[in-house]
């Protein structure tokens, strides 16, 4: 009952706090453009009839294979960053309780200091610093992927149990042995599942790149936005809509199959 | 004999798995390959001279070497960064407020064993098709991004706090569905069957069988969304949907790198203490 009690109040406190941003609105009806609802209506006709013309289709597939290879290539590198910094942020190769905590201290806080920061932010820094180059938008996907994805890979390793890691211990084990035998086989499925989640968010950063200036689906989004042309972009979402659908089947069966 | 026994047990397959992985070095290989060849990005020239100083210029503008009062030592500055900083934070309770009651409303038709008729113990005719059209909206909310619909939104509703929570609302509405969703699928049945076969009604079953069950998963996933949000206002703000990002964008434009340095500096201040709350709240949950 106790604590029943407790989740109540906090339910409560988080909707008081929901109530209390409402408050940093003024509630008129000018919230509004003067044609905002008209727009509004002519958004939603674009997505019921999106156009179809051969040359935006076209143009539609061309962008849509630009934005995923630049999220299969930010992947790519986030993952061997993920996996590296991840083993070594999990503590598992370290002896010694001061070498440990200094070590998963460090690098904990370099994940931590990577993924902080919008990838959308880190696209930007590389624009100003390199100038327009694919790998801006590469490395700026693969900085916070690997952040995200190197903190979860060093939980998951974390959480392996400890059974089996000290039977193997008992068998004479070395570190390495350890980790290649005891710690990744448990893990795996649990960090490729969590892999394919993080690219299917990864083809969805890739497309908002445009935004600092780099070709794909986003770009195509925002020309055809400026124009005043709903219609085209919808027929750009939903090519953003059918490639995050795969992906997300796809993983989907993989996990039925790893996992169970 | 036991050698060709395990041969017959496990004969060698083709399988999903393998084909999968096989799909994905493909995929690997050709976009690099797309990104040298086809794009022709020069990844040598990432370090030419030119390149280095404008990095270093870049740097040293964002640090301040050689100006005068910059942004980030300047007392009324920082109180207009923090009053932003401020309205970032209501910016992301308002968008996962309304994410959330949304998701609220659509979730229980979008649960899988809701359409057969398990969770309820009552078929309905309607299930599937219901279930079927959250599932779509559930899909489409997700797969754009929140810029996108912020640039969409902003042409509707003038520039401010509102346009940027509901982008951030739209797009987490769908995430949210679908994790939500999963977590009901996932309830444990017995306990809801016995309240059923006792007489309880929808109501009752809804609030003495669902809720209590999936409530503490509901409000672990909703903080982890607020912490993703908070990260996110910054781009939102980029397209004009107010908060820290909109005065980030426009110091952009007219190349106040100070000005930045100390948006930067509250933005990361704003994710790592709401990081720190999400966690201390969600360890008070459990």
């Amino acid at each position: 009952m106790q604590h029943f009690h407790k989740k109540n109040i906090l339910t409560g406190l988080l909707i008081l706090v929901f109530v209390w941003s409402l408050f940093s609105v003024q509630w008129r009806a000018d919230l509004f453009h003067s044609g905002g609802q008209s727009t509004f209506l002519h958004i939603l006709l674009g997505l019921i009839q999106p156009d179809l013309s051969t040359d935006i289709l076209q143009l539609a597939i061309v962008s849509s294979w630009r934005t995923l290879t630049y999220a299969v290539a930010g992947m790519s590198l986030a993952l061997i960053v993920a996996f590296v910094v991840g083993i070594l942020a999990s503590g598992i190769l370290t002896k010694g309780k001061t070498q440990r905590t200094a070590i998963v201290g460090f690098f904990r806080g370099l994940l931590g200091f990577m993924r902080a920061i919008h990838e959308l932010v880190w696209a930007w820094l590389f624009v100003a610093a390199v100038g327009l180059s694919p790998f801006a938008a590469v490395f700026a996907i693969a900085i916070p992927y690997g952040g995200i994805l190197g903190r979860i890979f060093a939980d998951m390793l974390n959480d392996v149990p400890a059974a089996p890691i000290n039977a193997l211990k008992a068998c004479g084990s070395s570190r390495w042995q350890l980790l290649m035998y005891g710690y990744i086989p448990h893990a795996a499925a649990d960090m490729l599942s969590y892999t394919m989640y993080r690219f299917e968010c990864a083809i969805r950063s890739s497309a908002i790149m445009s935004f600092v200036g780099l070709g794909g689906l986003g770009y195509q989004i925002q020309l055809s936005l400026e124009d005043l042309k709903y219609d085209e972009v919808w027929t750009f979402m939903f090519f953003l809509l059918g490639m995050v659908i795969v992906v997300d089947l796809w993983s989907q069966q993989l996990r039925k199959r790893l996992v169970a | 004999m036991t050698q060709s026994a395990k041969k017959l047990r496990r004969p060698f397959r083709f399988g999903f798995v393998k084909f999968s992985f096989l799909i994905a070095l493909l995929l690997i290989l050709s976009s690099w390959i797309f990104i040298f060849w086809v794009e022709e990005a020069d990844f040598l020239g990432l370090f030419s001279e030119k390149n280095r100083d404008h990095t270093k210029n870049f740097l040293s503008n964002m640090a301040g070497i050689g100006v005068e009062n910059p942004a980030f030592l300047d007392a009324e500055k920082w109180k207009q960064a923090l009053w932003l900083t401020y309205e970032t934070l209501q910016m992301s309770v308002m968008a996962i407020g309304f994410a959330t009651m949304a998701m609220l409303l659509t979730v229980v038709p979008a649960a899988r064993n809701a359409a057969d008729g398990t969770l309820t113990v009552t078929k309905k005719w309607y299930g599937w098709l219901v279930y079927g059209v959250i599932r779509f909206l559930y899909v489409l909310s997700r797969a754009v991004p929140e810029l996108i619909w912020a640039m969409m939104i902003i042409f509707i509703f003038k520039p401010g706090i509102l346009p940027g929570a509901i982008a951030l609302a739209l797009h987490n509405f769908g995430i949210l569905g679908k994790l939500c969703a999963e977590v009901i699928e996932d309830l444990d049945m017995r306990p809801i069957r016995s309240l059923a076969s006792s007489g309880a009604g929808k109501v009752q079953l809804l609030v003495y069988g669902i809720i209590p069950e999936v409530m503490p998963k509901f409000i672990s996933y909703i903080l982890y969304r607020w912490e993703v949000i908070i990260r996110t206002t910054i781009v939102v703000g980029f397209v004009g949907a107010g908060g820290l990002g909109m005065e980030f964008k426009l110091s952009m434009s007219w190349f106040h790198y100070t000005d930045m340095t100390l948006f930067l500096i509250c933005y990361v201040m704003l994710v790592w203490m709401v990081d720190f709350l999400s966690e201390k709240l969600r360890k008070a949950m459990r």
